[in-house]
């Protein structure tokens, strides 16, 4: 009897989920699109046109990545982050479909945290990469995730691996990913050498991202950074390059008057409606009677 | 043979077409000729107009590379003091609103009002050839043409380019020897003589009021009132209508324009009309 | 068509100084049908914190109930109100959890949270969240909006300096866009109190 509780999975009753995707809507989607005329477009989802590289260098790993999402053409956000945390001493850039990216790492830090806690051991880069793909190959590709995973362990020293979404992984000393991966590719085969210093490898890393942000429409606005070293130290360095800072811009816009809306100003429909915040309310605060059924 | 391409006055602008499906490298060929398209060098020129240049109404040129402007309400009828012709001003683009301040309604002459609906550019292009076509009749014959005789050479055009993709859904009002004349021409060479229509993706909010409310014997101010309310309804509801009312009366003595009104002063007028009538 | 567009919509959220408004606009159609004219796009989940949905209007009332559904459940079961930012990463796991058959619903979210700071974020249909400092806009006309907010935006605005660029950004942004406008609503969100304006827009 116990047995089977252990192997039955935790379904919260409340919220009616067991862990998982939920199908729930899927023959109810292609219904509604069909009958509303409308074709069904994956485009819809935000992507990350993304640049991202990582690459190994004397004393550990360098990431890299761009920080723009975009919706079909439109920039999404300006100043997103595409280095992932999976574990202390790994991290994992992005490309893809925004969501499976964001997704599949938080899912893959969290599974790595609870192995630490059971194995009282450090993760392993490999290991991130074979669950990884596992992962990506088990949906056959419909993670839209392509990632560049690098990290230092213990065991076998500083590593980069380019995860794609079918599953297919490879251990590299150089790796770019998303739609600018051409560009920053072609600063990698230019330059990069073996047993780098540090203030090279993150000045090559800089220099294709760059080639990215400035090349590539899919890339653009600013350049992370992530450090990992063999010493077990590392630099997470947010928007350390920022080519395309637009505030400066925008204070010039925003001297004009005519851009300052004088309150007043909008026509609105009868007086405003003011609700003030209701007091806190706790549990302790209400009496809880009991109710009795009459029969 | 040659010299006569256009100058038949029951086919202006249709002849290429047929010259060129008959043989592409006829002598006498010439591009840009006016009132006559190039036929696009290809072995079926009306299905490949109609997949890349097609401007129908609706969505249909979703996943075409061209788009054009569209969405509409138009409308005229005729009454015992002439025809109303009543339009209002928004262009769009999918869902975005090209132009809040198009001009709907066609002056071909004094006496002759034409409609815009569907593809703006084929409506303008093929009135304004009209225009040309009508004051050669004049020329020719020293009397003006009749609403029946203009509204069949443009519906002459209509069916020559069939299949083509053109796009018009349009309205001629005019006066002539027999008094008001009101037809409806389209892109599919159907001409109709009516009292009452209404084109575009509007048309059926405005037929509403209209059919409620028309009578014959309406007078200007009632028929004109009429025309200005239709055409908001269609506004309110139909979004792809809206920005400013233009009217046209069509009198014996010529086309008369009564006003241009924003459609978003309308409906706060006459919510206020609905307003004092409740409390009355 | 975009089923995404199939109703219409155009949403706004915005931080000040020390408070965030939401704006969106009233319309419900079909295409280009208008069905009504006072739809509910924006809904108050927590004291200080709104959830603007625009998309496909049976998803929005569905993950409106949802979510209200959730909140309750949370807010029994910690006897604390919900957080902005933990807000965020609910709706974000909810939707994303249905990542092979999403709701058409892209929602902003904007509140206040413990320290009575800004909180905006954005999300697309499958929960990517985005995070923004200025402003995050959904619905139709994105583009409009995006532009609107640009050229409008200011850092540390006072609640009605707020109002008056939410609700120009917005009326400005529906002029343009077929399928959204007919009048809107803004909720301005101080540390006392919520201020709700309807806004005179054009009705056509």
């Amino acid at each position: 009897m116990s047995e089977m509780v252990m192997n039955s999975l935790p379904v919260d009753y409340a919220t009616e989920t067991s862990g998982g995707f939920s199908f729930e809507n899927a023959t109810r989607n292609p219904m509604i699109m069909a009958s509303k005329g409308a074709e069904y477009l994956p485009k819809l989802t935000k992507k990350t046109g993304t640049t991202i590289c990582g690459m190994v260098y004397k004393g550990g790993v360098v990431l890299g990545a761009d920080t723009r999402a975009t919706s079909d053409t439109e920039v999404a956000e300006k100043n997103c982050e595409k280095i992932h945390y999976l574990a202390p001493n790994i991290y994992c850039c992005g490309a893809g479909t925004a969501a499976d990216t964001e997704m599949i790492t938080q899912m893959m830090a969290s599974q790595l945290e609870l192995l630490r806690m059971n194995t009282h051991s450090q993760s392993r880069v490999i290991t991130a990469c074979t669950l990884l793909k596992r992962r990506l190959f088990g949906y056959q590709g419909h993670i839209s995730a392509a990632l560049v995973l690098g990290g230092v362990d213990n065991i076998n020293g500083p590593a980069v691996y380019n995860i794609a979404p079918h599953g297919s992984t490879a251990k590299l000393n150089y790796s770019t990913m998303g739609s600018g991966s051409l560009a920053a590719m072609s600063i990698f085969e230019s330059d990069w050498k073996e047993d780098m210093s540090e203030e090279e490898a993150v000045q090559l890393v800089k220099r294709a991202i760059g080639a990215g942000i400035f090349n590539d429409l899919g890339s653009g606005s600013n350049c992370d950074i992530c450090i990992l070293r063999t010493d077990g130290t590392k630099d997470y360095r947010r928007n350390d390059v920022k080519p395309n800072e637009v505030a400066p811009l925008r204070a010039l816009v925003n001297k004009s008057s005519l851009l300052s809306m004088v309150p007043g100003l909008t026509p609105t429909i009868g007086n405003p409606l003011i609700q003030p915040h209701p007091a806190r309310v706790s549990l302790a605060d209400v009496d809880v009677v009991m109710e009795t059924v009459e029969s | 043979m040659a010299a006569l391409i256009g100058n038949d006055i029951l086919d202006i602008g249709s002849r290429k077409a047929r010259r060129q499906r008959e043989d592409p490298m006829a002598p006498g060929f010439a591009f840009g000729a006016p009132g006559q398209f190039d036929i696009p060098n290809v072995a079926d020129p009306a299905a490949y107009c109609r997949s890349n240049f097609a401007s129908v109404c609706g969505t249909g040129d979703e996943d075409q590379s061209v788009k054009f402007m569209k969405g509409t309400t138009t409308l005229a009828f005729k009454f015992n003091g002439g025809v109303i012709v009543s339009v209002d001003s928004r262009s769009t683009m999918g869902a975005y609103i090209s132009s809040g301040t198009v001009k709907k309604v066609i002056e071909i002459n004094p006496f002759l009002l034409g409609t815009m609906a569907g593809g703006a550019a084929d409506c303008s292009f093929w009135e304004r050839n009209l225009g040309m076509e009508c004051r050669l009749y004049e020329l020719r014959n020293g009397r003006r043409i009749s609403v029946a005789g203009a509204s069949k050479l443009l519906a002459n055009v209509m069916s020559s380019y069939r299949g083509y993709g053109l796009s018009m859904g349009t309205m001629i009002a005019g006066w002539d020897e027999k008094g008001p004349q009101l037809y409806y021409v389209d892109d599919d060479g159907t001409r109709l003589k009516g009292k009452i229509f209404s084109v575009g993706s509007g048309s059926t909010y405005a037929y509403g009021v209209l059919d409620n409310y028309y009578r014959e014997d309406l007078t200007i101010e009632e028929a004109v009132d009429l025309g200005k309310r239709a055409i908001y309804h269609a506004a309110h509801r139909d979004a792809a209508s809206g920005g400013i009312n233009n009217l046209y009366h069509m009198t014996k003595d010529g086309f008369v324009k009564v006003h241009s009104i924003d459609v978003n002063d309308m409906h706060y007028q006459f919510a206020e009309e609905r307003a004092r009538a409740m409390q009355s | 068509m975009s089923i995404l567009e199939y109703n219409g919509a155009a949403i706004i959220a915005m931080a000040g100084d020390g408070c965030v408004g939401i704006a969106a606009d009233r319309r419900l159609g079909a295409q280009l049908h208008t069905i009504a004219t006072d739809f509910t796009k924006c809904f108050r989940m927590a004291p200080k914190l709104y959830v603007g949905l625009g998309g496909l209007a049976t998803d929005v009332q569905t993950l409106h109930q949802l979510l209200e559904f959730r909140m309750n459940l949370y807010t029994l079961k910690e006897e604390r109100e919900m957080t902005p930012q933990v807000f965020s990463h609910l709706l974000s796991h909810l939707l994303y959890e249905k990542r092979f058959g999403p709701y058409f619903v892209e929602p902003v979210v904007c509140g206040l949270d413990e320290k009575g700071e800004p909180f905006l974020s954005g999300m697309d249909l499958i929960g990517a969240p985005v995070t923004a400092k200025d402003f995050v806009v959904t619905g139709t006309c994105t583009g409009n909006l995006f532009g609107m907010c640009e050229s409008l935006y200011k850092p540390k605005m006072n609640p009605d300096e707020l109002f008056e660029c939410l609700a120009q950004s917005l009326l400005s942004s529906v002029d343009r866009d077929s399928v959204s406008g007919w009048g809107g609503i803004v909720h301005i969100i101080t540390k006392d109190n919520v201020i709700t304006r309807e806004l005179k827009g054009r009705m056509d």
